[in-house]
Parts: C-alpha cells; structure tokens; sequence
C-alpha cells in the first residue's frame, strides 16, 4: 500500500483545487471587480449614495429582502410536511410524486410568470372554473397583484425546499425520538426538546437556500409586476432602459452582499 | 468498460463539435428580429430561402438592443438592428452605426432616413388602439384617448414600458405633444397617463400579442399593423381604432453596426429588405412598405380609411431622440411610482 506522504497530498489538494480556484476568479472575482469599477467609475461612487437615498433603488432593495424572507419561511413552512413524507414514508408513486413536485425548479422566472398568468390572470383558468361552478368569476388578473407575485414566488421555492428538507430528514435521527419517548417526554416535548433543534440546521440551510434563489429571481417580477419592484428588475431597467451602469453596478453589488449577509446568518452556530 | 464508454463519449462529443463548426451557415445577426413583430418571422424565412442566409430571431425591444449594442461596442456580436424611428436616431448619435445607403436609397422619402445614412426607414405604422371586442365585457369599442379614461375599462388596457420598447415611446412621447406639451414640458403628458393609470392593468416588458389575442388584455396601445395581423391573419375578435383626438406615425428604421462580424452579408440583406419581395413580406403584417406600391391590393383594402390617419402625425425624430432619457425616466417616477 502507498505512503501517504503530507507535502505530497497537499499539491495534489492544490493541484485538484485548481480549477475550482480559476473559476471562482473567472466567474466571481472578476465580475465583481468589473462591477465595482462601473459603480464607482464617476464621482467616486455617488451612484451607492443615490442607490441607499430614499427612493426607488431603496425600495426595491428593501422589497427584494421582504420579499425574499416571507417567501423563505412560508415556502419552509409548507414544505415541512411534504418533505417530511417523502423522506420517511415508503408509498406507492413515491418517486413519480417527488418527480411532479421539483419540476417547477426546472421552470425559468419568465416561464413562472406566464403560466400564473394563464392561470390567474384576467381570463386565467381559474377564474374561469370559478366562474362556471358558481356562476360569478373570482380572482380574475390576480396574477398582477401582490399575491399573485408571492404565490409565483411560491411556486419555485415550495420545490426547491422540500428537495433540501427531504434529503436533511432522511438523515433524521429518529433513535433520539424513541430515547425520549422511552424516557416519557410527550409528544410536543418531544417536537420542542428533540425534534426541532435536531432539524434545525436543515430548516436554516434550507431558509438561506430559498432566500437566496428570490434575493436572484427576476423573470417573475419582470412579467407580473406592475408597481411593486424588486432589485433585479431596477437593475434590468438602469442597464436596458437608460444605459445606467453605475447605478446598476452599486444595486448588483448591495443586492449581492445583502444576500451574503443573511446567509451567513443563517449558517452562524451551524455546526 | 467505464473507460471505454467515457472514450467513446469524449469521440462522440469532438465529433459533434467538429460536425457543427463544418455545418456553420452563413448568418446576419439582426437585434430586435421579434418574429411576430412586423412579420419579421416571414420576412426572414423568405430570406432564407431565396439567399440561403439565417437571420435567427432575437427578442429585444429598441431599448434594449440600443443598450445591447452600447454594451459591445469592442467587440460587436451584431450586425443590423432594427428600432422604431427615434430610438435607431439616437443610437446613430451614440456611434453605434456605421453608414451605409442600401441600393434602393434615393425610393426613401427624405424625412425617413439620415442623409449620411446612418438609419433609413423600411416601414411605418400608427399608434392605434388594438381592441379585442369580445374580452371588453359589454363595454363599447373606446373611440378617443378621454374614452380610455373612463372606470368601465378599469383593468383592461396594456401598453409596452417605455423604458422597454420604442413603441410606446412613440406613444408617450406623442401622446405629451398631443395634450399640449412639448420636448422639454412633459407636465400634460404625464398628467394624462396618470390618470389613464388607474385603468391599466401591465405595463409589459415583453410582447403581449398573443396575450391580446387570447383576451387576456382587451386594449392593446401599440402599433396598429399589430391589430390588423391579428384580425386579419390570427383571425381574432379585434378591431383597430385611431382615436378621434388623433395619433402619430411611427418610422421603423434599420442600421449598420459600426463593426459588425459579417458586413458582407449584412449589407446583402439590407439591401434586400428595400426590395418588392421583402417589402410586400412586411405588408402582409400590415406595417406599411416604405417604397410606394409595394403593399399588395388586398392588404391595401383591409386598412382603415385613408381618412382616419389624416389624424396621423409626424413627430420630429432628432427631439424625440433628445427628449428620450429625461422623459423616460419621468414616465418611471410618475407612473410606476415609488416601487411599493
């Protein structure tokens, strides 16, 4: 068998690393830096004091964090039974079942919009069944509203967490519920003391995983919203609509680090 | 035998690659080539096959690709793009065009290309309201701008971001002018939308045709070659309305990207688009042929009376042009608001 010698295994460590590295600098680094120089490129950075001024660039940053933290819990919170039964229930269609719900992950932002348009909008679907049960349609151009924004939000985030839930809770140490059970803990002592701290990372990573992925989308926002904003659409708008490369760059930078902020909240005190 | 498949995988892989690069076909990139926009899908299929060239699709609005082409200026990736009137105008003042006089030049009338020939017109439409009778729930067909205001059209009327395509620029710009300001007073103008805000339901960043057709907007603000296409060619519930108050005429121009990678071909098919062939193609959407005659009898006969776009006016490209950042910019604090 071969000696693992340490200097040995710490090049080749290196050496494997090396394209992670070069893509970071290439896909990360220096992006940031071309932005940062576009942010800062007149009146050394005035376009972040307009950006954090009172106004529209503010707001939308504000919507986005908003936004972006109800869709993290609410998705979480619904995605905590489903995911739950996908990764401790053995049942027929099981597979087909996990299948149908991530699909919508595979749906671009533009994609989201446009079907909740078909569904709520002025001549969606549903108001339309509504309209033939009871004979008076409801809901019709929802999909424009502020609910109809977060229901599309929703819509990817409730996959995209029961997918990282499911694969936490089948790692669930389930002894831990039978050692309290043994030792008389009831039910909800049991859900305080055992079950939520033992899945609370899981919740965390998976709150930071669906956070971030709103903190990024657009396409919804660019199909549905009328008055609302959020940071990627201004940022669409500055760079498309007005050739406004310092305000866009200093908005994709303050988006990017509010993002970082959060999810290195979310995983301090993660073990 | 992992190995082996990973080798055949790599062979199969090159060999796909190297099939493609000796495939490539001769292309012209064209930005802003929406194939339901002013029958761009046809005008390219017909293209294709009667020059063997691809001019694939592309999706932005005048806005965008301006934006788009200012973005690349080192390093071009398009050829030719299409604008409305006075957003290609201030896209030739930005340098992104070099000059070129396609064959077929001296046919265009003068106030619709750049004498250096920077931008050139290839067809014109009018503002119009494209209304889908059946999706107005009882309410009448809408005649004048001040009908638009009225609550029975609460939720039903879309018009494009202006900050997105030239068309509605077109429209908020004459729109400003038709209410009694100008290109440094925009007040009535936005007085005006402000109000017709309470009514609209989008303002989309994208093209809603098909939504239109389908019902989802009743109302359609936009170019009325579109409405035309739909009652005419999509067979849709749709009637085209000049309002009383009167509207203006759009100039559709092209131009050739300063740098572009396949100037050869470009300038080809450019000079191309000025033919009958061509220009009858952009006819059958109803935008109307900048070469006199080329529009055949039969679309000729489906347009509103000559005596409805008497109300059609021209706007002033190079004030328009100038009046484009401030005023867009205006139309984004006022009616979109706060972002709330």
């Amino acid at each position: 068998m071969a000696r693992r010698h340490p200097l040995g295994s710490a090049w080749t460590g290196a050496l494997l690393a090396l394209p992670l590295l070069l893509f970071l600098v290439a896909a990360v680094a220096w992006p940031i830096a071309g932005l940062a120089a576009r942010a800062f490129a007149t009146n050394r950075g005035a376009a972040f004091g307009e950006v954090l001024a009172a106004g529209r660039y503010r707001a939308s940053l504000v919507n986005s964090l908003a936004l972006s933290s109800a869709a993290a819990v609410v998705s979480v919170l619904l995605s905590l039974w489903p995911s739950w039964v996908l990764a401790r229930e053995r049942f027929r269609g099981r597979d087909l079942l996990r299948t149908v719900i991530s699909l919508p992950l595979t749906f671009s932002g533009v994609l989201v919009g446009f079907l909740m348009v078909v569904l709520l909008g002025r001549v969606g679907a549903l108001p339309k069944a509504i309209g033939f049960l009871t004979g008076r349609e409801a809901f019709a151009g929802a999909a424009y509203t502020f609910a109809g924004l977060f229901a599309a939000y929703l819509y990817f985030e409730v996959p995209r967490a029961v997918v990282t839930l499911e694969s936490a809770f089948r790692h669930f140490p389930r002894e831990l519920d039978m050692a309290a059970r043994a030792l008389g803990a009831g039910p909800l002592e049991r859900l305080i003391k055992v079950a939520l701290p033992a899945a609370a990372p899981a919740l965390r990573s998976t709150l930071a995983v669906t956070f971030s992925a709103s903190m990024g989308s657009f396409g919804v926002a660019l199909i549905l919203s009328r008055r609302f904003t959020v940071a990627p659409l201004e940022i669409y708008t500055e760079m498309t609509g007005f050739l406004n490369d310092e305000v866009a760059g200093a908005l994709c930078l303050l988006l990017a680090l509010a993002t970082l902020v959060v999810d290195r909240l979310l995983s301090a005190g993660r073990r | 035998m992992i190995r082996k498949r990973a080798l055949l995988v790599a062979v199969l892989s090159i060999a796909s690659i190297a099939a493609v690069a000796v495939a490539q076909e001769k292309v012209v990139i064209q930005y802003d080539c929406i194939p339901n926009y002013a029958n761009w899908g046809g005008v390219t299929a017909l293209y294709k096959k009667l020059a063997g060239v691809t001019v694939p699709p592309d999706p932005k609005g005048s806005s965008v690709a301006m934006a788009a082409l200012e973005k690349e200026k080192g390093a071009p990736q398009a050829d030719t793009s299409y604008y409305s009137g006075a957003i290609g105008f201030q896209a030739a003042e930005k340098g992104l065009h070099e000059p070129y006089k396609p064959a077929g030049w001296e046919k265009i009338p003068a106030a619709l290309k750049d004498s250096n020939g920077l931008w050139w017109t290839v067809h014109t439409s009018a503002i119009a309201f494209v209304v889908n009778t059946k999706a107005l729930g009882g309410a009448p067909v809408p005649r004048s701008w001040q009908d638009l205001l009225k609550p029975v059209y609460k939720g039903k009327i879309a018009y494009d971001d202006p900050t997105w395509g030239g068309t509605s620029y077109t429209l908020i710009y004459g729109l400003n002018t038709l209410m009694g300001g100008n290109e440094k007073d925009f007040k009535p103008g936005l007085a005006y939308l402000k109000k017709l805000d309470a009514n609209v339901s989008s303002y989309p960043r994208e093209s809603i045709y098909n939504g239109v057709l389908r019902g989802e907007v009743p109302i359609w603000i936009n170019a009325d070659g579109n409405g035309y296409k739909m009652k005419y060619v999509d067979g849709g519930p749709v009637e085209v309305v000049i309002p009383s108050e009167g509207t203006f005429t759009m100039p559709l121009v092209m131009g050739l990207v300063k740098g572009a990678p396949h100037k050869a071909e470009a300038k080809k098919y450019l000079d191309w688009l000025l033919t009958a062939p061509a220009q009858g193609e952009f006819a059958k959407s109803y935008f109307l042929p900048v070469l006199p005659g080329a529009t055949p009898k039969e679309i000729a006969a489906h347009f509103l009376p000559a005596g409805e776009y008497k109300r059609a006016r021209a706007l002033d490209l190079a004030k328009m042009a100038a009046a484009a950042d401030a005023l867009k910019r205006a139309w984004v604090d006022e009616i979109r608001g706060s972002g709330r």
